[in-house]
């Protein structure tokens, strides 16, 4: 064969590859978009087809991942749920697509993620995450410290911990949920300063990360704190010996059944209540004899009740 | 065991401490809301949004900010709004309304038209006697000829044609829906829900450019005017100063070829009615009945707007309209209708009975019993404007599709005010809610707000209902709810009321929003099926308040106190012996679930009476729920004394 022919030959063939490889990619692309018209659908009448939808673009793999990050910028929340969902579900051939939108202008398709590298939870994402920790806005840093938390990234905990004193109040909520992840025992003084916080999401998640850490360390730091002039950090730190339900706890609460505030006095007398079940009704007792306001007693005889009907 | 030892001997070596519990200058429930939250580790100042969760856009109301930072202070607004009507003067509810209409952040509010020299002063040839009549018409064709379209034209000043003719057809098109939609494929569904993203995206590009200050101001202007002007008619002719006859008496013979125009009162698209049962029909400008019982068949086109007054003294009359637009609407423009008597009927299409779109739209109805039907944005309805039904007395009916009786949609305030008579309310019914359910009907009335999320805020929307014992029908989106920065809001001072809603109803708020029901006297009913009684979902407050009465509230679930997704609910029932049913007791009666890895806050509070339960709660008890976060407390805030009690 001359050697011109086969070079035509060849050409012809590159051409024709190209062709198809061009035809396979739009069909790919158009398959996706039709999935996706049908997995980000409201309707009720087509609700039995969102799921398989969504798994028929998880299985495309990882080639559509790219795709779906561009669609972050939907102003779409049915949307922004499924390009969660199905990521999620492609799961780690996700996450080298997903870092590198990290590094994104667009803050709210960085933000969102942020969000999905947390729940696909590979901890490849670790380190790219721990790096957008000082975003300007602060909606990245809540998804990046709560992503952290959810991958349970234990070499990220000086991250969470410093986290804890963010000055807005998600971020400091997002990093107390994930020291109660990463069980980090390191973060207990500040995160019983927490239980004082502003924001009623630090405060709660704070009180509910406490009950996760070491109860020896917890204790210890709820006893030295229990007098503080914020009576959130009184009240809660309560609530959790209460549950905790340690001697110490119990010497702790006690004094504070004396406390001047009657609601202070309710907060202990019902988690010695909790603590105590079997002997609830002879606690709630005594503490109601002696408790002058009508409402702290019938505080106490509610908690024993909710003791009962939980026995 | 060692700790139980600790725990006995303490016990017994323990003084107790006298503290009284100090709940001075507090009402009902701001003590119970304080005393909750201390019980569940919360305080009251826990309710408030940050206001960027999300991009703020150009469209918020300032009133809309300030609550979500405040949502509490909602009781004090919707009081404030109660307060707001005085008896025979629509102007001065409307001109506090106009006060909320001020966008964020916007510090210069715009004024009327105020018209140049030449054509204020433009001379007519007086057709009919009477001064006080002639100075009402000239009154009237200032506003109509002048103000109104020069406040038009300040209103849309920086649009484009195009940009205008947007407003009128694919705005229009954003506010409205189809039944066959319902037939849609997915395709089908997907195309059109584009075309309306679409829609949204090209206006938040032009749309802040709109400012509805002028023409809702310049309506206020003249309603105050009309209002002084027919009461000064009506005290004259009361008093025997003159009469009806009198006041129609012409100057004379009228050539046939005389140019009408010039002549006031008698110009194109104005007509004046005796006593009679006259009847109009078609696209008028201006309209006074001095009496009987007339039909009006009205027609509007917006693509040509103008300023529409109609007066009629009384008589029990019939309103109509075959076209969007037809009745005491302000479509680009000033719609007025002011009924001063009579059993009347008012038969609307859509964007009517008080609708303001772009433009100012009242009803004013001073007495009588009366029935309003219309279909969608109707009756109290606003977007980019304010629209206003103030119905004075007797037992009406109210009876609409979709975005009604008191709807504000973006940049708009709309509002029923009924001040009295046992009055019914039905919304829905027509257009299926084709995201939730096959057989249930959207409603977004009653008292609801709308923004279109994410693009922008919505408006206020409420009914204020003094007496009666009133009946509220909906089904999905309705009764003191709203939908994206927005408020809805009812506040029924008194009557045994009830409230029917399938879900969103009833102090609810989605999506960053705000939701108050207030109901101060009467043994009230309230039921439906969820998201309700005080419920907010994704950083929004829902708040039921009921100050007295025995009363019963049921629903299914996320009810009853019950914050979702980062939301608050709150229920308050200050007094009686009231009952609640639920069916799920793990999400309602004090109720919060998590959302962005923290919880939600759900509050019940019943501060009285002897009280019946399904549910979490019971009667004297407090409560903590298995939630993130939530509780309630059913408590005697004023015990009666034991010492009288046992004489």
């Amino acid at each position: 064969m001359r050697r011109s022919n086969v070079i035509a030959i060849i050409g012809a063939l590159v051409l024709l590859f190209g062709m198809t490889t061009s035809a396979g990619a739009d069909e790919t692309r158009t398959k996706f978009d039709s999935l996706f018209v049908i997995a980000s659908s409201g309707g009720v009448q087509f609700r039995e087809m969102v799921e398989p939808a969504k798994d028929s673009i998880a299985a495309m793999g990882e080639d559509v991942a790219p795709w779906l990050i561009d669609k972050f910028t939907t102003k779409s929340a049915r949307e922004r749920w499924t390009i969660i969902h199905v990521l999620k579900r492609i799961g780690s051939p996700a996450v080298p697509y997903l870092v590198r939108a990290l590094k994104r202008s667009d803050g709210l398709v960085v933000q969102r993620v942020c969000w999905a590298l947390g729940d696909i939870a590979d901890s490849a994402a670790v380190d790219p995450l721990i790096d957008v920790r000082h975003h300007s806005r602060w909606q990245v840093r809540d998804q990046a410290i709560g992503a952290l938390g959810k991958i349970g990234a234990y070499r990220a905990e000086p991250v969470v911990i410093e986290a804890l004193t963010d000055s807005i109040g998600q971020v400091r909520k997002a990093a107390a949920v994930s020291c109660g992840k990463l069980t980090a025992d390191d973060g207990i003084a500040r995160l019983v300063h927490l239980l004082g916080d502003d924001f009623y999401g630090a405060r709660m998640s704070a009180m509910e990360s406490l009950l996760k850490l070491d109860t020896t360390f917890v204790v210890v730091a709820l006893s030295d704190s229990i007098a503080s002039d914020n009576n959130f950090v009184g009240d809660l730190a309560c609530r959790i010996m209460g549950q905790l339900g340690t001697p110490r706890c119990i010497a702790t609460l006690l004094v504070q059944t004396h406390a001047d505030s009657p609601s202070r006095r309710a907060h202990a007398a019902t988690a010695l209540i909790h603590m105590t079940s079997q002997n609830a009704e002879s606690v709630c007792s005594f503490l109601s004899m002696r408790e002058p306001d009508r409402l702290a007693r019938l505080k106490m005889t509610s908690a024993l009740n909710a003791v009962i009907n939980e026995q | 065991m060692c700790y139980r030892v600790i725990l006995c001997l303490t016990l017994l070596l323990t003084p107790a401490t006298l503290v009284a519990q100090d709940s001075s200058g507090l009402t009902p429930e701001q003590f119970g809301l304080r005393h909750l939250s201390e019980y569940l580790s919360l305080q009251p100042d826990d309710i408030s949004f940050r206001p960027d969760y999300t991009e703020p856009d150009s469209f918020r109301l300032q009133i809309i900010t300030d609550l979500m930072q405040h949502p509490l202070q909602m009781v004090d607004y919707t009081e404030a709004l109660r307060a707001a009507h005085v008896p025979k003067q629509p102007e001065v509810l409307a001109g506090i309304l106009f006060t909320d209409l001020a966008g964020e952040n916007q510090t210069v509010r715009g004024r009327p038209y105020r018209g140049k020299p030449a054509e204020l002063h433009r001379e007519y040839n007086l057709h009919y006697r009477d001064v006080d009549l002639n100075q009402l018409l000239t009154r009237a064709a200032t506003y109509l000829n002048v103000i109104f379209p020069g406040s038009t034209e300040m209103m849309l000043s920086e649009l484009t044609p195009s940009q205008r003719e947007f407003l009128r057809r694919e705005f229009k098109e954003i506010v409205v829906v189809h039944e066959e939609e319902e037939f849609f494929t997915v395709e089908q569904s997907d195309s059109v829900e584009k075309v309306e993203e679409g829609y949204a995206d090209e206006f938040v590009e032009f749309g802040y450019k709109i400012d509805p200050d002028p023409v809702v101001a310049a309506g206020i202007d003249c309603l105050r005017e009309m209002i002084l002007e027919v009461g000064n008619l009506q005290k004259r002719i009361r008093s025997g100063g003159t009469s009806i006859k009198e006041l129609l008496s012409t100057t004379g013979y009228l050539p046939d070829n005389v140019d009408r125009e010039s002549y006031l009162g008698l110009q194109t698209g104005w007509k004046i009615g005796g006593t009679g049962s006259d009847y109009y029909q078609g696209d008028y400008q201006f309209i006074l009945d001095l009496g009987g019982d007339d039909v009006y068949d009205l027609e509007y086109d917006p693509a040509h707007p103008h300023g529409v007054i109609i007066i009629d003294l009384g008589g029990n009359d019939a309103y109509r309209t075959k076209s969007d637009f037809g009745l005491a609407s302000g479509c680009f423009s000033v719609g007025l209708l002011l009924d001063f008597g009579g059993d009347d009927r008012y038969d609307a299409q859509s964007f009517a009975l008080g609708s303001g779109f772009f433009g100012f739209g009242l009803l004013y109805d001073a007495e009588g019993v009366d029935r309003y039907d219309g279909d969608t944005h109707v009756q109290g309805a606003a977007s980019f404007g304010l629209g206003l039904l103030i119905d004075e007395g007797g037992r009406d009916i109210y009876n609409a599709a979709l975005y009604a009786q008191g709807f504000g949609f973006i940049r708009g305030i709309g509002l029923i005010y009924e001040t009295d008579g046992a009055d019914s309310y039905y919304a829905g019914g027509k257009y299926k809610d084709l995201l939730r359910y096959k057989d249930h009907y959207l409603s977004l009335s009653q008292g609801f707000g709308y923004g279109l999320r994410p693009w922008m805020s919505g408006g206020i929307g409420g009914i204020i209902d003094l007496k009666g014992n009133d009946s509220y029908y909906s089904d999905i989106f309705a009764q003191a709810a709203s939908y994206w920065w927005s408020l809805g809001l009812i506040y029924d001072s008194s009557g045994n009321d009830n409230y029917q809603a399938f879900q969103y109803a009833q102090g609810a708020a989605t999506h960053m929003t705000l939701g108050i029901l207030i109901d101060d006297y009467g043994s009230d009913v309230y039921f439906g099926k969820g998201l309700m009684h005080g419920c907010g979902h994704d950083y929004s407050a829902g708040i039921i308040l009921d100050r007295h009465g025995d009363d019963t509230y049921t629903a299914y679930d996320l009810s009853q106190g019950a914050g979702s997704a980062n939301g608050v609910g709150l229920l308050i029932d200050s007094e009686g012996n009231d009952r609640y049913f639920v069916k799920n007791r793990l999400n309602t009666q004090g109720y919060g679930n998590p959302r962005r890895d923290f919880g939600s806050i759900g509050l019940f509070i019943d501060l009285g009476g002897d009280d019946q339960y399904l549910g979490n709660g019971q009667n004297d008890y407090y409560w903590r729920t298995d939630s993130k976060w939530g509780g309630g407390m059913d408590i005697e805030l004023n015990p009666p004394d034991s010492s009288e009690a046992n004489q």
